[in-house]
C-alpha cells in the first residue's frame, strides 16, 4: 500500500484550523516519548509543561503577563507576513520601543500626571515603527532583502541598550550596575487586578488582536495586505502599490512591536536593564505562524507559548527537567505545524498497487 | 570528575529515603525544601557548577534533614526570575538561594509576598527581614592570580574579561592589577565588558581580540572556561580558572584557579532555618574561612613563583597581608588610598574606580 500527495483544488479550511491543534497534540505525544526514552519522566514533563500552568490558578497571572507581548508582536507580524513582507527584526523594534518609552520615563522622572503613560506609549510605537522604517526604506529604494536588514538591526539595537544603560542613563544609585533607575510611579503600568501582577498590557493585547482582526477582515487596508501577499500581479493590476504595502506592513508590525516594548519596560521591568531583550520578538514569529497569521488565532497561540514557558519552569522545580526541554517542545511545535501545513494544500491519497503500476 | 544534576538528584533521592527507616525527630516534621536559582547551567564548569556543588554538599552533609535540592537553571535577570522565585516559594521551598547579582530587586519584591520563606541573594546588597546576602572574597584569590601574572607575563599586558562594571568585578580587577604591579611595576590591563555572565562565544571572541593586541595572560570574571580554552589554543602564557578548577579544559593554560566553596555556607543557612534561628545578615567570608580556595598550581610555574603566590595566599589567611592597603593610586596616577590605610568593606562594596595600571574601558 502506498500513499500519494494530491493537490487540493482549494486549500482545506478544516486542515487550516486542525493542523495547529494537531501540532500541539503531536508535540505532547512525541515529547513524552522522547523524554521517556532518554530517562526522564516523559508523561510528567508533558503534564507539568502543558497542563499545570492551566490547572494552577496561581499561574494564570503569569500566563497573561507572558502572553501579552507575544500576542501584540505576533499580531503585527501576522499582518506583515500576510502581505509577504518578512519582518524578522521584531525583537529589535521591541527593544527600540522600550528604549523610546524609557527616554520619556527618564525625562519625566519625578513628575506625575496621567499623560506620562500615553506619551510613553506613543514614543514606544513611534520608536518601533521608525526602526522598522529602515528595512522598509532599504527594501523599497534599493531592493535590499528585509529579512537580512531587519534581523541585523536587532543586534544593533541590543548594543544600543548596553551603551545607554552603561553611560548616559545609568542609575546614579545602582552600585555601578548598568541599568536605569526605577521609573517614577506615573511611568509604571498599573496592575488591573489587585494582588496579582496582571498589568494594563494584558487587556491591551486582547484589544489589539480584536482591532487587528476587524481591520484585516473588514477594511480596504486588510484587503490590500492580503491581496498583495497572495497575488502580487493581481494586486498591481488592481492598483495597489507594492511599495506602499511594504511600508504599511513594516510600520504596523514595527509599531506594534514597539508598543509591546513600552508595555514590558513600563510593566514587569519598570526600568531599562541589559536583560531587556528577552527574545519576545523572535518567539512571536512562532506565535504568528501557530496562530495561522490570523489575529484571533494569535491570541490562542500566544497563550500556548506562554504555557510552555511557564510550564517549563514548573517542570524544572517539580521534576527536575532541564531548562532546554522548553526549547525542545517549542521547536517541535513549530516543526509539526510547518510539516502539517502541507495538508492544507494537499490531501493524502491511498494508492492501490495496481493503479501505481498503470501510472 | 563530573558531577551533574542527575547524580546530585540520585544522591538526594537515596538520602531522602532514609527518614522512612530512621526515628529521628524533626523540628518541622518533614525535610526542609531548599531551592536554588541559577543564571546558567551547572555544567558551565564555573560559577553555576560551584553553586550546584554547594547544593550537593549541603544535601550530603545534612542528609535527611533536607529534601533533594531543587535547582532551576538558565533564569534570566528580569521579570522571568520573579516568576521562578514565586514558583519556588509556592511549591513549599522555605529557603531559596538566588545566585546572580541582577536578581536583587525581584528577590526583595517576592520576599515581601512570602514572609515565612527565607531568601538569600548571592553577591547582592539589598536585605530585608527575610532576605540575607552572601558573597565570597574572590578578590583575595585575584591577588594570588595577579602575583603569578606579574611574575610570568613577558609582555606585561594582561586581558581581563568582565561581565558588568559592578563593584564585585571592579574589585577583582583592581586586586589582580595591584598584586601584579608589586612584581612588575609596568604591568597593565585593559578590561573588556561583555554585558553577560555566560556567553562562551562572546567570551572567546573577547579573548581572541585581546590576544591579537598583545596580551599574554588572561583573566575573566564570567562563568565558564571559554577564555581559558582560547588561551590554550593560542599558546599564550596562560590564564586562571574562575569559580571552579577548569584545568580539564586548559591543562597547559590554566595556571591556577579560584575555587568557590559554597557548601559550608549553604549548610549553615539550612541548619539555621531548620533550627528556627535564621536571621537576615550579610556574610562575606574568604580564603581564611575556606569559602574561596586556590586550586592546584600548574606544573609549568617555577617554584619561586609558586612560593610568592603561596605567601600572598597565606598572608591573607593569617591577616598579615591585605591587597587593598595603601599607598594605592587610581588610574590617573592620583593617590586614592594613603600609605598604611586599608579600604573598609563598605568602600570595597561601592568601588567604582580603577587602580593605576588599568586602562578604563570605554
Amino acid at each position: 500500500m502506498q500513499f500519494r500527495l494530491e493537490k487540493r483544488l482549494e486549500p482545506s479550511r478544516l486542515m487550516l484550523y486542525a493542523t495547529p491543534i494537531a501540532a500541539v497534540l503531536l508535540t505532547m505525544v512525541i515529547g513524552a516519548v522522547i523524554f521517556s526514552l532518554i530517562g526522564y519522566d516523559g508523561i510528567g514533563a508533558v503534564r507539568e509543561i502543558f497542563f499545570t500552568p492551566l490547572t494552577n490558578a496561581f499561574k494564570w497571572q503569569d500566563l497573561g503577563v507572558k502572553a501579552a507581548p507575544l500576542i501584540i508582536i505576533g499580531v503585527g507580524l501576522s499582518i506583515a507576513y500576510r502581505a509577504n513582507v518578512w519582518n524578522i527584526g521584531a525583537e529589535g523594534q521591541y527593544v527600540m520601543g522600550g528604549l523610546a518609552a524609557t527616554w520619556v520615563a527618564l525625562s519625566t522622572y519625578g513628575m506625575s500626571g496621567w499623560w506620562i503613560l500615553p506619551l510613553m506609549m506613543l514614543a514606544g510605537v513611534i520608536g518601533g515603527a521608525a526602526y522598522a522604517a529602515i528595512p522598509a526604506l532599504l527594501k523599497t529604494r534599493l531592493g535590499v532583502n528585509e529579512i537580512l536588514t531587519s534581523l541585523m538591526l536587532t543586534y544593533a539595537s541590543v548594543q544600543l541598550v548596553y551603551y545607554l544603560v552603561r553611560a548616559p542613563w545609568k542609575d546614579p544609585m545602582g552600585m555601578g550596575f548598568p541599568q536605569t533607575r526605577i521609573f517614577s510611579e506615573a511611568a509604571r503600568l498599573p496592575t488591573i487586578i489587585p494582588g496579582t501582577i496582571v498589568h494594563m498590557g494584558v487587556p491591551i493585547a486582547v484589544a489589539v488582536a480584536l482591532i487587528a482582526w476587524f481591520v484585516m477582515s473588514r477594511s480596504v487596508f486588510g484587503y490590500q495586505m492580503k491581496v498583495v501577499g497572495a497575488a502580487p500581479h493581481a494586486a498591481r493590476y488592481g492598483g495597489f502599490s507594492e511599495n506602499k504595502t511594504i511600508w504599511l506592513a513594516m510600520l504596523v508590525s514595527g509599531g506594534l512591536a514597539g508598543m509591546a516594548g513600552m508595555l514590558e519596560v513600563a510593566g514587569p521591568f519598570q526600568r531599562m536593564v541589559p536583560g531587556f531583550p528577552t527574545n519576545y520578538g523572535f518567539t512571536a514569529i512562532i506565535v504568528a505562524f501557530l496562530g495561522r497569521l490570523n489575529p484571533l488565532g494569535v491570541i490562542f497561540a500566544g497563550i500556548v507559548m506562554a504555557i510552555t514557558f511557564v510550564g517549563g519552569e514548573v517542570a524544572q522545580t517539580s521534576i527536575g527537567l532541564s531548562s532546554s526541554a522548553t526549547g525542545v517542545f517549542q521547536a517541535m511545535m513549530l516543526f509539526f505545524l510547518l510539516a502539517g501545513d502541507i495538508l492544507v494544500r494537499y490531501r493524502i491519497k491511498r494508492v492501490a498497487p495496481a493503479a501505481e503500476a498503470r501510472a | 570528575m563530573t558531577i551533574n544534576r542527575r547524580t546530585i538528584l540520585k544522591a538526594g533521592a537515596a538520602a531522602a529515603a532514609l527518614p522512612l527507616l530512621g526515628s529521628r525527630a524533626f523540628a518541622q516534621g518533614e525535610p526542609l525544601k531548599v531551592g536554588f536559582m541559577l543564571i546558567g547551567t551547572p555544567n558551565d564548569n564555573g560559577w553555576n557548577f560551584g553553586h550546584a556543588q554547594g547544593a550537593k554538599f549541603m544535601k550530603d552533609t545534612l542528609g535527611e534533614l533536607v529534601a533533594e535540592p531543587t535547582i532551576v537553571e538558565n533564569v534570566p535577570e528580569g521579570p522571568d526570575c520573579e516568576r521562578v522565585l514565586r514558583e519556588l516559594a509556592q511549591s513549599g521551598h522555605k529557603l531559596i538561594f538566588a545566585t546572580s547579582f541582577g536578581y536583587g530587586d525581584y528577590v526583595i519584591k517576592v520576599a515581601q509576598q512570602f514572609p515565612d520563606v527565607k531568601f538569600e541573594h548571592a553577591t547582592g546588597y539589598q536585605r530585608s527581614d527575610n532576605v540575607a546576602t552572601y558573597n565570597a572574597r574572590f578578590h583575595e584569590g585575584r591577588a594570588v592570580c595577579g602575583t603569578i601574572a606579574g611574575h610570568l607575563s613577558k609582555t606585561g599586558k594582561a586581558g581581563y574579561i568582565g561581565s558588568f562594571p559592578i563593584p564585585e568585578v571592579v574589585m577583582g580587577i583592581n586586586s589582580f592589577v595591584l598584586a601584579a604591579r608589586k612584581i612588575n611595576p609596568a604591568f597593565e590591563i585593559t578590561p573588556v565588558y561583555i554585558s553577560t555572565w555566560n556567553d562562551p562565544a562572546k567570551e572567546a571572541d573577547a579573548a581572541r581580540a585581546m590576544i591579537d593586541q598583545g596580551i599574554d595572560i588572561i583573566a575573566q570574571h564570567t562563568d565558564g572556561p571559554a577564555a581559558l580554552q582560547v588561551a590554550e589554543e593560542r599558546g599564550i602564557v596562560g590564564g586562571f580558572g574562575q569559580g571552579a578548577d577548569m584545568s580539564a579544559f586548559a591543562p597547559k593554560a590554566q595556571l591556577t584557579s579560584i575555587i568557590d566553596h559554597w557548601g559550608p555556607t549553604y549548610v549553615q543557612s539550612a541548619q539555621a532555618v531548620i533550627d528556627g534561628n535564621w536571621a537576615s545578615a550579610d556574610r562575606w567570608p574568604g580564603l581564611k574561612e575556606g569559602e574561596v580556595q586556590i586550586g592546584p598550581y600548574n606544573e609549568s610555574i617555577p617554584a619561586d613563583v609558586v612560593a610568592a603566590a603561596e605567601a600572598v595566599k597565606n598572608g591573607q589567611i593569617d591577616g598579615s597581608f591585605n591587597i587593598f592597603t595603601g599607598p594605592i593610586n587610581d588610574h590617573t596616577g592620583a593617590e586614592k588610598v594613603p600609605a598604611g590605610v586599608t579600604l573598609t568593606d563598605a568602600e570595597l562594596l561601592s568601588m567604582d574606580w580603577y587602580v593605576e595600571g588599568v586602562n578604563p574601558p570605554a
